[in-house]
């Protein structure tokens, strides 16, 4: 089951001081990664809460932040709608979207499920990439950042959308942590590992996959919201499938079924990318170099190894220790 | 409260059930014995719904179930353990009953709060620990206990849906006697309402807290009656009982 061991909340708030400081340290350039780590953390925190969790690892979380961002798009700038109702729209799209993915989706597991949501995946990339309402290949531009005048907050500035969209994460993270903290969530982890009793028990299997997938779901709408709201252009690549496989290699990374993990694999991962980037445009092949070592190394990513490591130090008890969850 | 008419089953050409019929009144405790390919856990599978008869029907409570799918059966009252341990490993013995008696209060697909720290819950967990004696491993990884304690679990967790019908696959399957013995009391402390249905090959248990007993053979009911008339059966002795006759 999720639970918050003192490992992780110490991480948590260190990550969440670390990166709200870092708002006023940095200039343009680092504020611009922060922005970036914060949409790819909404997104492989949505995926850690279907994958990590419930054992589904999907391959159109990419489609679902594309179907997210191309939403709030066309209601912002073609339906005329303002920023905040436009979001609620995109976010409502994405997780109804995910709801009839997971319903039909529910009675595969491992390998099928996972082809499943891939060919999902594409054939929302397909569709958005050939139509000309969606501007084909060309994305579409104009995706306005919410108007926060009356605040006085100026989300055109840098700094400003970077701090916007760290909070965006903060509550990305607690959506999922109560969502693993209910009933649902609860079965979530029970489906995971054995499904045939929650059904003997009474449980409508596909009904609870479908509506954690939907809330999954809605949290990747609303990284697409911010990707649009941040680049203020979006193009059909969102959607497509190796933005959900790098989702997957940052949760691994980080740690699956740890929620803090993945932001931790968000950051490194986008870290990596540019520092990489800029030495051979290569940096693909390294960051798949440290996967393989993550993966080889047996630990669950970063979190695991670190809690790997602590455990060693201390005698093991009979009694459950608050780090085995999912 | 539970009762088949002329289930039939067939995988191929190998007839596993036979027309079997059966009658439990509520509150009956009946105890299926059989040799091993008699039929007796692919009877439960469609008692349950995790397979579909051919033909004849299933009634629960008097409503016809045949239909129903496994989930929806549960929600009915009808629950089950199983020969082979289905639990939830990773997870400690107080979140394995939680999660069951969460699901059987129709807590399990709620988004609003915690059910396992719902007084319900906890309070069904509870008894149901105090029950099986699980109550002092409650905090316990299920990985990390013993088999025996992995069957009791087993049973508790269906007890954790305050069924009105219970099915036990060989509940006293791979454990000692003395553990044996624990189950003879645990079965006999169980509220007299509750209906049970029982696989079990451990005698001295089914006659021990049988009402009523019924014998498969090759998928066939070839007695269906008291304890005290089998155990002098002759048919009995010829397809299965001679050896416990004879010891």
């Amino acid at each position: 089951m999720f639970q918050h061991t003192p490992l992780r909340l110490t991480t948590l708030a260190l990550l969440a001081a670390g990166s709200l400081a870092y708002t006023f340290a940095a200039g343009f350039f680092g504020l611009e990664i922060l922005a970036e780590i914060a949409i790819l953390a909404i997104l492989v925190i949505a995926l850690d809460l279907v994958a990590g969790f419930g054992g589904m690892v999907s391959l159109c979380h990419g489609a679902l932040l594309g179907v997210g961002a191309y939403a709030f798009t066309v209601a912002a700038t073609e339906a005329g709608l303002s920023a905040a109702p436009a979001m609620a729209l995109a976010i409502a799209l994405s997780a109804a979207l995910a709801f009839a993915i997971g319903a039909v989706c529910a009675r595969s597991t491992g390998i099928y499920f996972i082809m499943a949501t891939l060919a999902f995946g594409q054939m929302g990339y397909s569709f958005v990439f050939q139509s000309p309402l969606f501007g084909g290949d060309d994305g579409l531009a104009g995706a306005p950042r919410p108007d926060l005048g009356a605040i006085g907050i100026d989300l055109t500035d840098s700094r400003a959308f970077a701090i916007y969209a760290i909070l965006l994460v903060a509550v990305t993270y607690l959506v999922a942590a109560a969502t693993l903290r209910s009933g649902l969530g609860r079965s979530l982890v029970g489906l995971h590992h054995n499904e045939k009793r929650l059904r003997a028990l009474g449980l409508t299997v596909w009904r609870a996959k479908a509506t954690a997938f939907a809330i999954s779901g809605a949290l990747a709408g609303l990284a697409g919201c911010l990707a649009a709201q941040h680049t203020q252009y979006i193009s059909p690549g969102l959607l497509s499938w190796t933005v959900s496989g790098e989702a997957l290699v940052v949760v691994i990374l980080g740690g699956l079924g740890t929620l803090v993990g993945p932001i931790l694999g968000a950051i490194l991962f986008v870290v990596l990318k540019h520092e990489i980037s800029a030495l051979t445009p290569y940096w693909h092949a390294i960051v798949g170099l440290i996967l393989i070592a993550v993966v080889m190394s047996r630990a669950n990513g970063v979190v695991g190894f670190v809690e790997a490591r602590l455990a060693t130090r201390k005698p093991q008890p009979l009694v459950k220790e608050a780090k085995a969850d999912a | 409260m539970l009762e088949t008419r002329n289930l039939t089953k067939s995988f191929g050409p190998i007839q596993v059930t036979k027309s079997v019929s059966l009658k439990l009144e509520k509150g009956e405790r009946r105890v299926i014995l059989g040799p091993n390919g008699a039929g007796k856990t692919t009877l439960f599978n469609q008692l349950v719904g995790e397979i579909i008869p051919n033909a004849g029907s299933i009634h629960l409570d008097g409503a016809d179930v045949t239909a129903l799918r496994v989930a929806d059966r549960a929600r009915r009252g009808l629950s089950r353990s199983y020969q082979k341990n289905t639990l939830f490993d990773a997870l400690t013995i107080r979140e394995n009953l939680g999660l069951a008696a969460a699901v059987a209060l129709g807590k399990g697909q709620g988004l609003w709060s915690d059910p396992l720290q719902s007084p319900e819950v906890r309070e069904t967990v509870r008894e149901v620990a105090a029950l099986v004696d699980l109550a002092p491993n409650l905090d316990a990884t299920v990985s990390a206990v013993s088999y025996g304690i992995r069957r009791q679990l087993e049973v508790g967790i269906a007890l954790a849906t305050r069924p009105k019908v219970i099915l036990m696959d060989e509940p006293t399957s791979g454990v000692g006697p003395e553990m044996s013995k624990g189950f003879h009391r645990l079965l006999k402390s169980l509220p007299r309402e509750l209906t049970i249905l029982i696989i079990e090959h451990d005698m001295d248990l089914a006659f021990d807290v049988a009402d009523t007993i019924t014998v498969l053979n090759y998928g066939e009911v070839v007695f269906d009656g008291l304890p005290e008339a089998a155990k002098g059966s002759q048919l009995l002795k010829d397809i299965y009982l001679g050896a416990w006759e004879d010891a």
